[in-house]
């Protein structure tokens, strides 16, 4: 072969290879119908900011924060919480439970149509739970579903649920996502649909683009059954940390931003020039787990001491900047049957000296050295510094040595109880009712392995459960909370408030931030 | 003494992209499987009961014995299925088609920048050798060399993105533009051209420049040099100071003569810095929000994810090994003297 002929083979073998990356990028299985195609126009619609990270939007697989946001636009459940955080019913005209709360019967708001114009009827709700449960997704959603023994209809607009035990929270389950109703013709029942698939559900947007890792962009469902959007349509973008979101949001290349900027970036954005800081009511906790059956937090005189020297104001002012609130129960103010045990048992701020008689009365030589776990990125950069104050607070006591270990959360959450003996972990409601903040922790055989195995708190719990009057469930969480308090299986110490960042021309965000934590776009709007 | 003939160079370099494969794929997965947690306790834990975890992990077959795993994994791999991640449930298939043209659009002007100003900056420096032109050349060589990508990429941002505010700081483009933008290569450039939407390239290279740059720059400073080095030694050869006996100016002599010469080993760096470009990619695209293949590799190698964090590696190797054998093929032609 001569040079010039190799020269054009070479020439030739690098048009071909650019030219087949071209055409393997160009099958990609992207929706790719734009906006353009609908009454939006930059004027209205809204562009926000997030750093969190879609996980599955088909919800019979989706059960993390971030995945809720982009769905709760998209879908509905039989009960929700659309104004504020009281339960209502929403795709249901109501529940009627039986005498013995193990039956439910659901009637359904006539004339729903799905997103692609279809009816909705019970056939498509009875799918909609049964493949939850049959697809039993690896993200855990299901677990809601665990009580439920079957689902069947009577006509096309009354759904009967047949439980396993007593529920008295059942509609409260109907509200999760685990509850959320897709249309039987476009949802496998033995398979999750791909983000980028079409989804169809009964809510004010339809999603007409997603692009994994990038952006959401959502137009109004032409089909709806309820009060049409404020706006034009939402695009999400995505972000991978809060200092670039932050940037974005300065330059105005977004409207707004809604989970999770750090601390020190709320301080500085509260003080820019035509940017407002929202803030309302959250329902986010974090919180200190005691391994109960393993030395040193199998004695409760040291769980006592430690609960005594809970440095909750200094965590919520110095790291957090006024972001988060003190908290003195599991279950967050704001939530009805909260009381704030907490604080009645040990007080609202650090006391070295109920701390060194419970220790000492116990014959607990001091100071005591302690491990103490925690996650550097989970729960957000100020983990190092939240736990550093624990650590600051318990140490000038002079009663406890406390030794700091962190893990990334890969192996920290796998860890848990079996591993650490005092760790930090956070909560997040799957539904915003005290039930969702006391039986998760206090059952035996707690996701989080502590040990905690209490007859009186399981007897509560059944109690709240099978409770026929709201009064009779209330009394039940009160009492949990109490019990709680004095057992010590945990130690919360900050509720987070809901925030959202935007600039002056957005209106509506303050009308949903509550404690049902929800971001309803629909009630934004921009001038 | 004589080489072997190109062809079986060639030859020899593509049946050993097999074994190297499988070499690398194996390492890949048992070091995944050693490191601590799996992705189901990363997705799940803290929130789920244990119990329930199991039961996934066991569904999953992340409980089998690991040349079980091993072996299955690989079964797939030649029936051509290379999965879905665990985290977010994407194929992989998706991942470098959507993500990989996010990173070879990036990568692209990258190295665009970084020859441009390599060759420019590298020819001035050897032309004016000893001079304040090539001292300027060279300590700006180094300094964009040494200088963490991360670091150039926060200084751009805040020089140009923030005191000036002249570009975008972070993402492909707008996010109106991107979600007007109609899909065709996934690559924005070339969308934009295909649809003639100049409008919407112009917001694109405006929120190229500065990612593109600040990885350019940092690759640049090697070009610079060895250009440099080329040059100095090319204007010393023979047959350089006959052209000058003959008479021919200064400016042909070195544009003409020295230059072409002294840019052949550069062909073979451009090609093997292509390679390393990916990885540089990594950081650039994590400071710049960039969506590319590299940002996601992180995102899903802190949650363990096992299926996309094999399959992104085995792409990397892919094209790592691709480019280097086009290159050598490239060498072998435009310098006669080459043989292997």
């Amino acid at each position: 072969m001569n040079r010039r002929t190799g020269l054009r083979l070479a020439a030739l073998l690098g048009l071909v290879a650019v030219a087949a990356v071209v055409a393997a990028l160009g099958a990609s299985t992207g929706s790719s119908r734009p906006l353009a195609g609908t009454h939006a126009t930059a004027s209205n619609v809204i562009i926000d900011g997030t750093t969190g990270t879609v996980v599955n939007i088909d919800p019979a697989n989706q059960y993390d924060y971030d995945s809720f946001t982009l769905d709760l636009p998209l879908f509905q459940g039989l009960y929700g919480f659309p104004h504020g955080a009281k339960l209502q019913p929403v795709l249901a005209t109501g529940c009627k439970a039986s005498a013995n709360l193990e039956t439910w019967t659901c009637g359904l708001r006539h004339n729903v149509k799905f997103s692609d114009g279809t009816p909705m009827t019970s056939a498509d709700v009875k799918w909609s739970f049964d493949r939850v449960l049959k697809i039993k997704g690896d993200q855990g959603i299901w677990t809601l579903l665990s009580n439920l023994k079957s689902t069947t209809v009577k006509g096309p607009y009354t759904v009967v649920f047949h439980l396993k035990a007593p529920d008295s929270i059942w509609p409260y389950i109907l509200s999760t996502n685990a509850g959320y109703v897709v249309p039987k013709a476009k949802y496998p029942f033995n398979k999750i649909l791909s983000n980028t698939d079409p989804q169809v559900g009964t809510g004010p947007y339809r999603l007409v683009k997603f692009t994994p890792g990038q952006q959401a962009v959502l137009e109004p469902n032409p089909y709806y059954w309820g009060q049409k959007p404020k706006n034009g349509g939402i695009i999400i973008n995505y972000y991978s940390k809060s200092s670039t979101m932050k940037l974005a949001l300065e330059k105005g290349e977004i409207d707004m931003a809604f989970q999770s900027f750090t601390p020190q970036d709320l301080t500085s954005l509260h003080k820019e020039k035509g940017i407002v800081v929202h803030s309302g009511h959250g329902v986010v906790i974090r919180y200190l787990v005691f391994n109960v059956v393993r030395p040193p937090f199998n004695n409760l005189a040291v769980r006592q001491a430690i609960a005594y020297l809970m440095p909750r104001q200094d965590i919520a002012t110095r790291i957090y900047h006024g972001t988060v609130e003190p908290l003195y129960s599991m279950v967050p103010a704001g939530l009805p049957g909260h009381i704030d045990a907490y604080k009645t048992m040990y007080g609202a701020s650090p006391n070295v000296a109920k701390a060194k008689a419970v220790l000492a009365k116990a014959g607990v030589k001091t100071p005591l050295p302690i491990t103490i776990w925690w996650t550097p990125s989970h729960y957000g950069d100020a983990s190092a510094d939240e736990y550093a104050e624990i650590q600051r607070s318990l140490d000038a006591s002079g009663l406890f040595k406390v030794t700091l270990k962190s893990a990334e959360w890969a192996q920290y959450s796998g860890a848990l109880g079996k591993t650490y003996g005092a760790f930090q972990l956070g909560w997040f409601p799957d539904y915003p009712d005290a039930d969702d903040y006391t039986v998760s922790f206090y059952q035996p055989n707690a996701f989080y392995n502590n040990g905690y195995n209490d007859p009186k708190m399981t007897k509560l719990i059944a109690k709240e459960r099978a409770a026929r009057t709201n009064g009779a469930r209330m009394a039940a969480l009160r009492a949990m909370q109490t019990l709680a308090a004095k057992d010590l299986p945990t130690i919360p110490y900050w509720q987070g408030n809901m925030i959202a960042v935007s600039h002056s021309n957005i209106q509506g965000i303050n009308s949903t931030l509550d404690a049902a934590y929800y971001m309803r776009f629909w009630l934004l709007s921009k001038s | 003494m004589p080489g072997t003939s190109l062809r079986t160079y060639l030859l020899t370099r593509l049946a050993l992209v097999l074994p190297m494969v499988l070499i690398l794929l194996t390492m890949v997965f048992l070091l995944l499987r050693v490191a601590p947690g799996n992705p189901i306790e990363a997705a799940l834990g803290g929130h789920v009961p244990a119990a329930y975890v199991h039961q996934i992990t066991h569904r999953l077959g992340f409980d089998k014995p690991l040349y079980q795993q091993y072996g299955d994994y690989l079964w797939d791999i030649l029936r051509g299925n290379f999965g879905t991640t665990i985290t977010d449930n994407r194929p992989l298939t998706q991942i470098i088609t959507v993500n990989g043209a996010a990173t070879l659009e990036l990568t692209f002007f990258a190295m665009l920048v970084a020859v441009v100003v390599g060759v420019l900056v590298g020819l001035v420096a050897g032309r004016y050798r000893d001079t304040p032109l090539d001292v300027f050349g060279r300590l700006f060589g180094i300094v964009v060399y040494a200088t963490p990508v991360f670091f150039l990429g926060l200084m751009a941002q805040l020089v140009f993105g923030v005191w000036l505010n002249w570009l975008p700081t972070s993402d492909q483009a707008s996010p109106l533009t991107q979600a007007l933008l109609k899909t065709h290569t996934n690559i924005f450039v070339v969308d934009a051209i295909i649809d003639g939407n100049w409008s919407a390239l112009k917001d694109i290279f405006e929120h190229l420049a500065l990612p593109a740059a600040t990885l350019g720059l940092t690759t640049a400073g090697i070009f610079i040099r060895l250009i440099r080095v080329n040059v100095i030694r090319t204007l010393r050869d023979d047959y350089i100071e006959a052209a000058r006996a003959r008479g021919i100016v200064e400016r042909s002599v070195v544009f003409h003569h020295a230059f072409k010469n002294a840019l052949v080993p550069v062909i073979t760096v451009v090609g093997l810095n292509m390679a390393l470009l990916l990885g540089g990619a990594v950081l650039t695209e994590t400071t710049f929000n960039w969506p590319g293949i590299g940002h996601a590799l992180v995102t899903y190698l802190e949650n363990r994810d096992y299926t996309a964090v094999q399959g992104i590696i085995v792409v990397f190797a892919l094209v790592v090994v691709a480019i280097s054998v086009l290159v050598d093929f490239i060498n072998a032609y435009v310098d006669p003297r080459i043989r292997y």
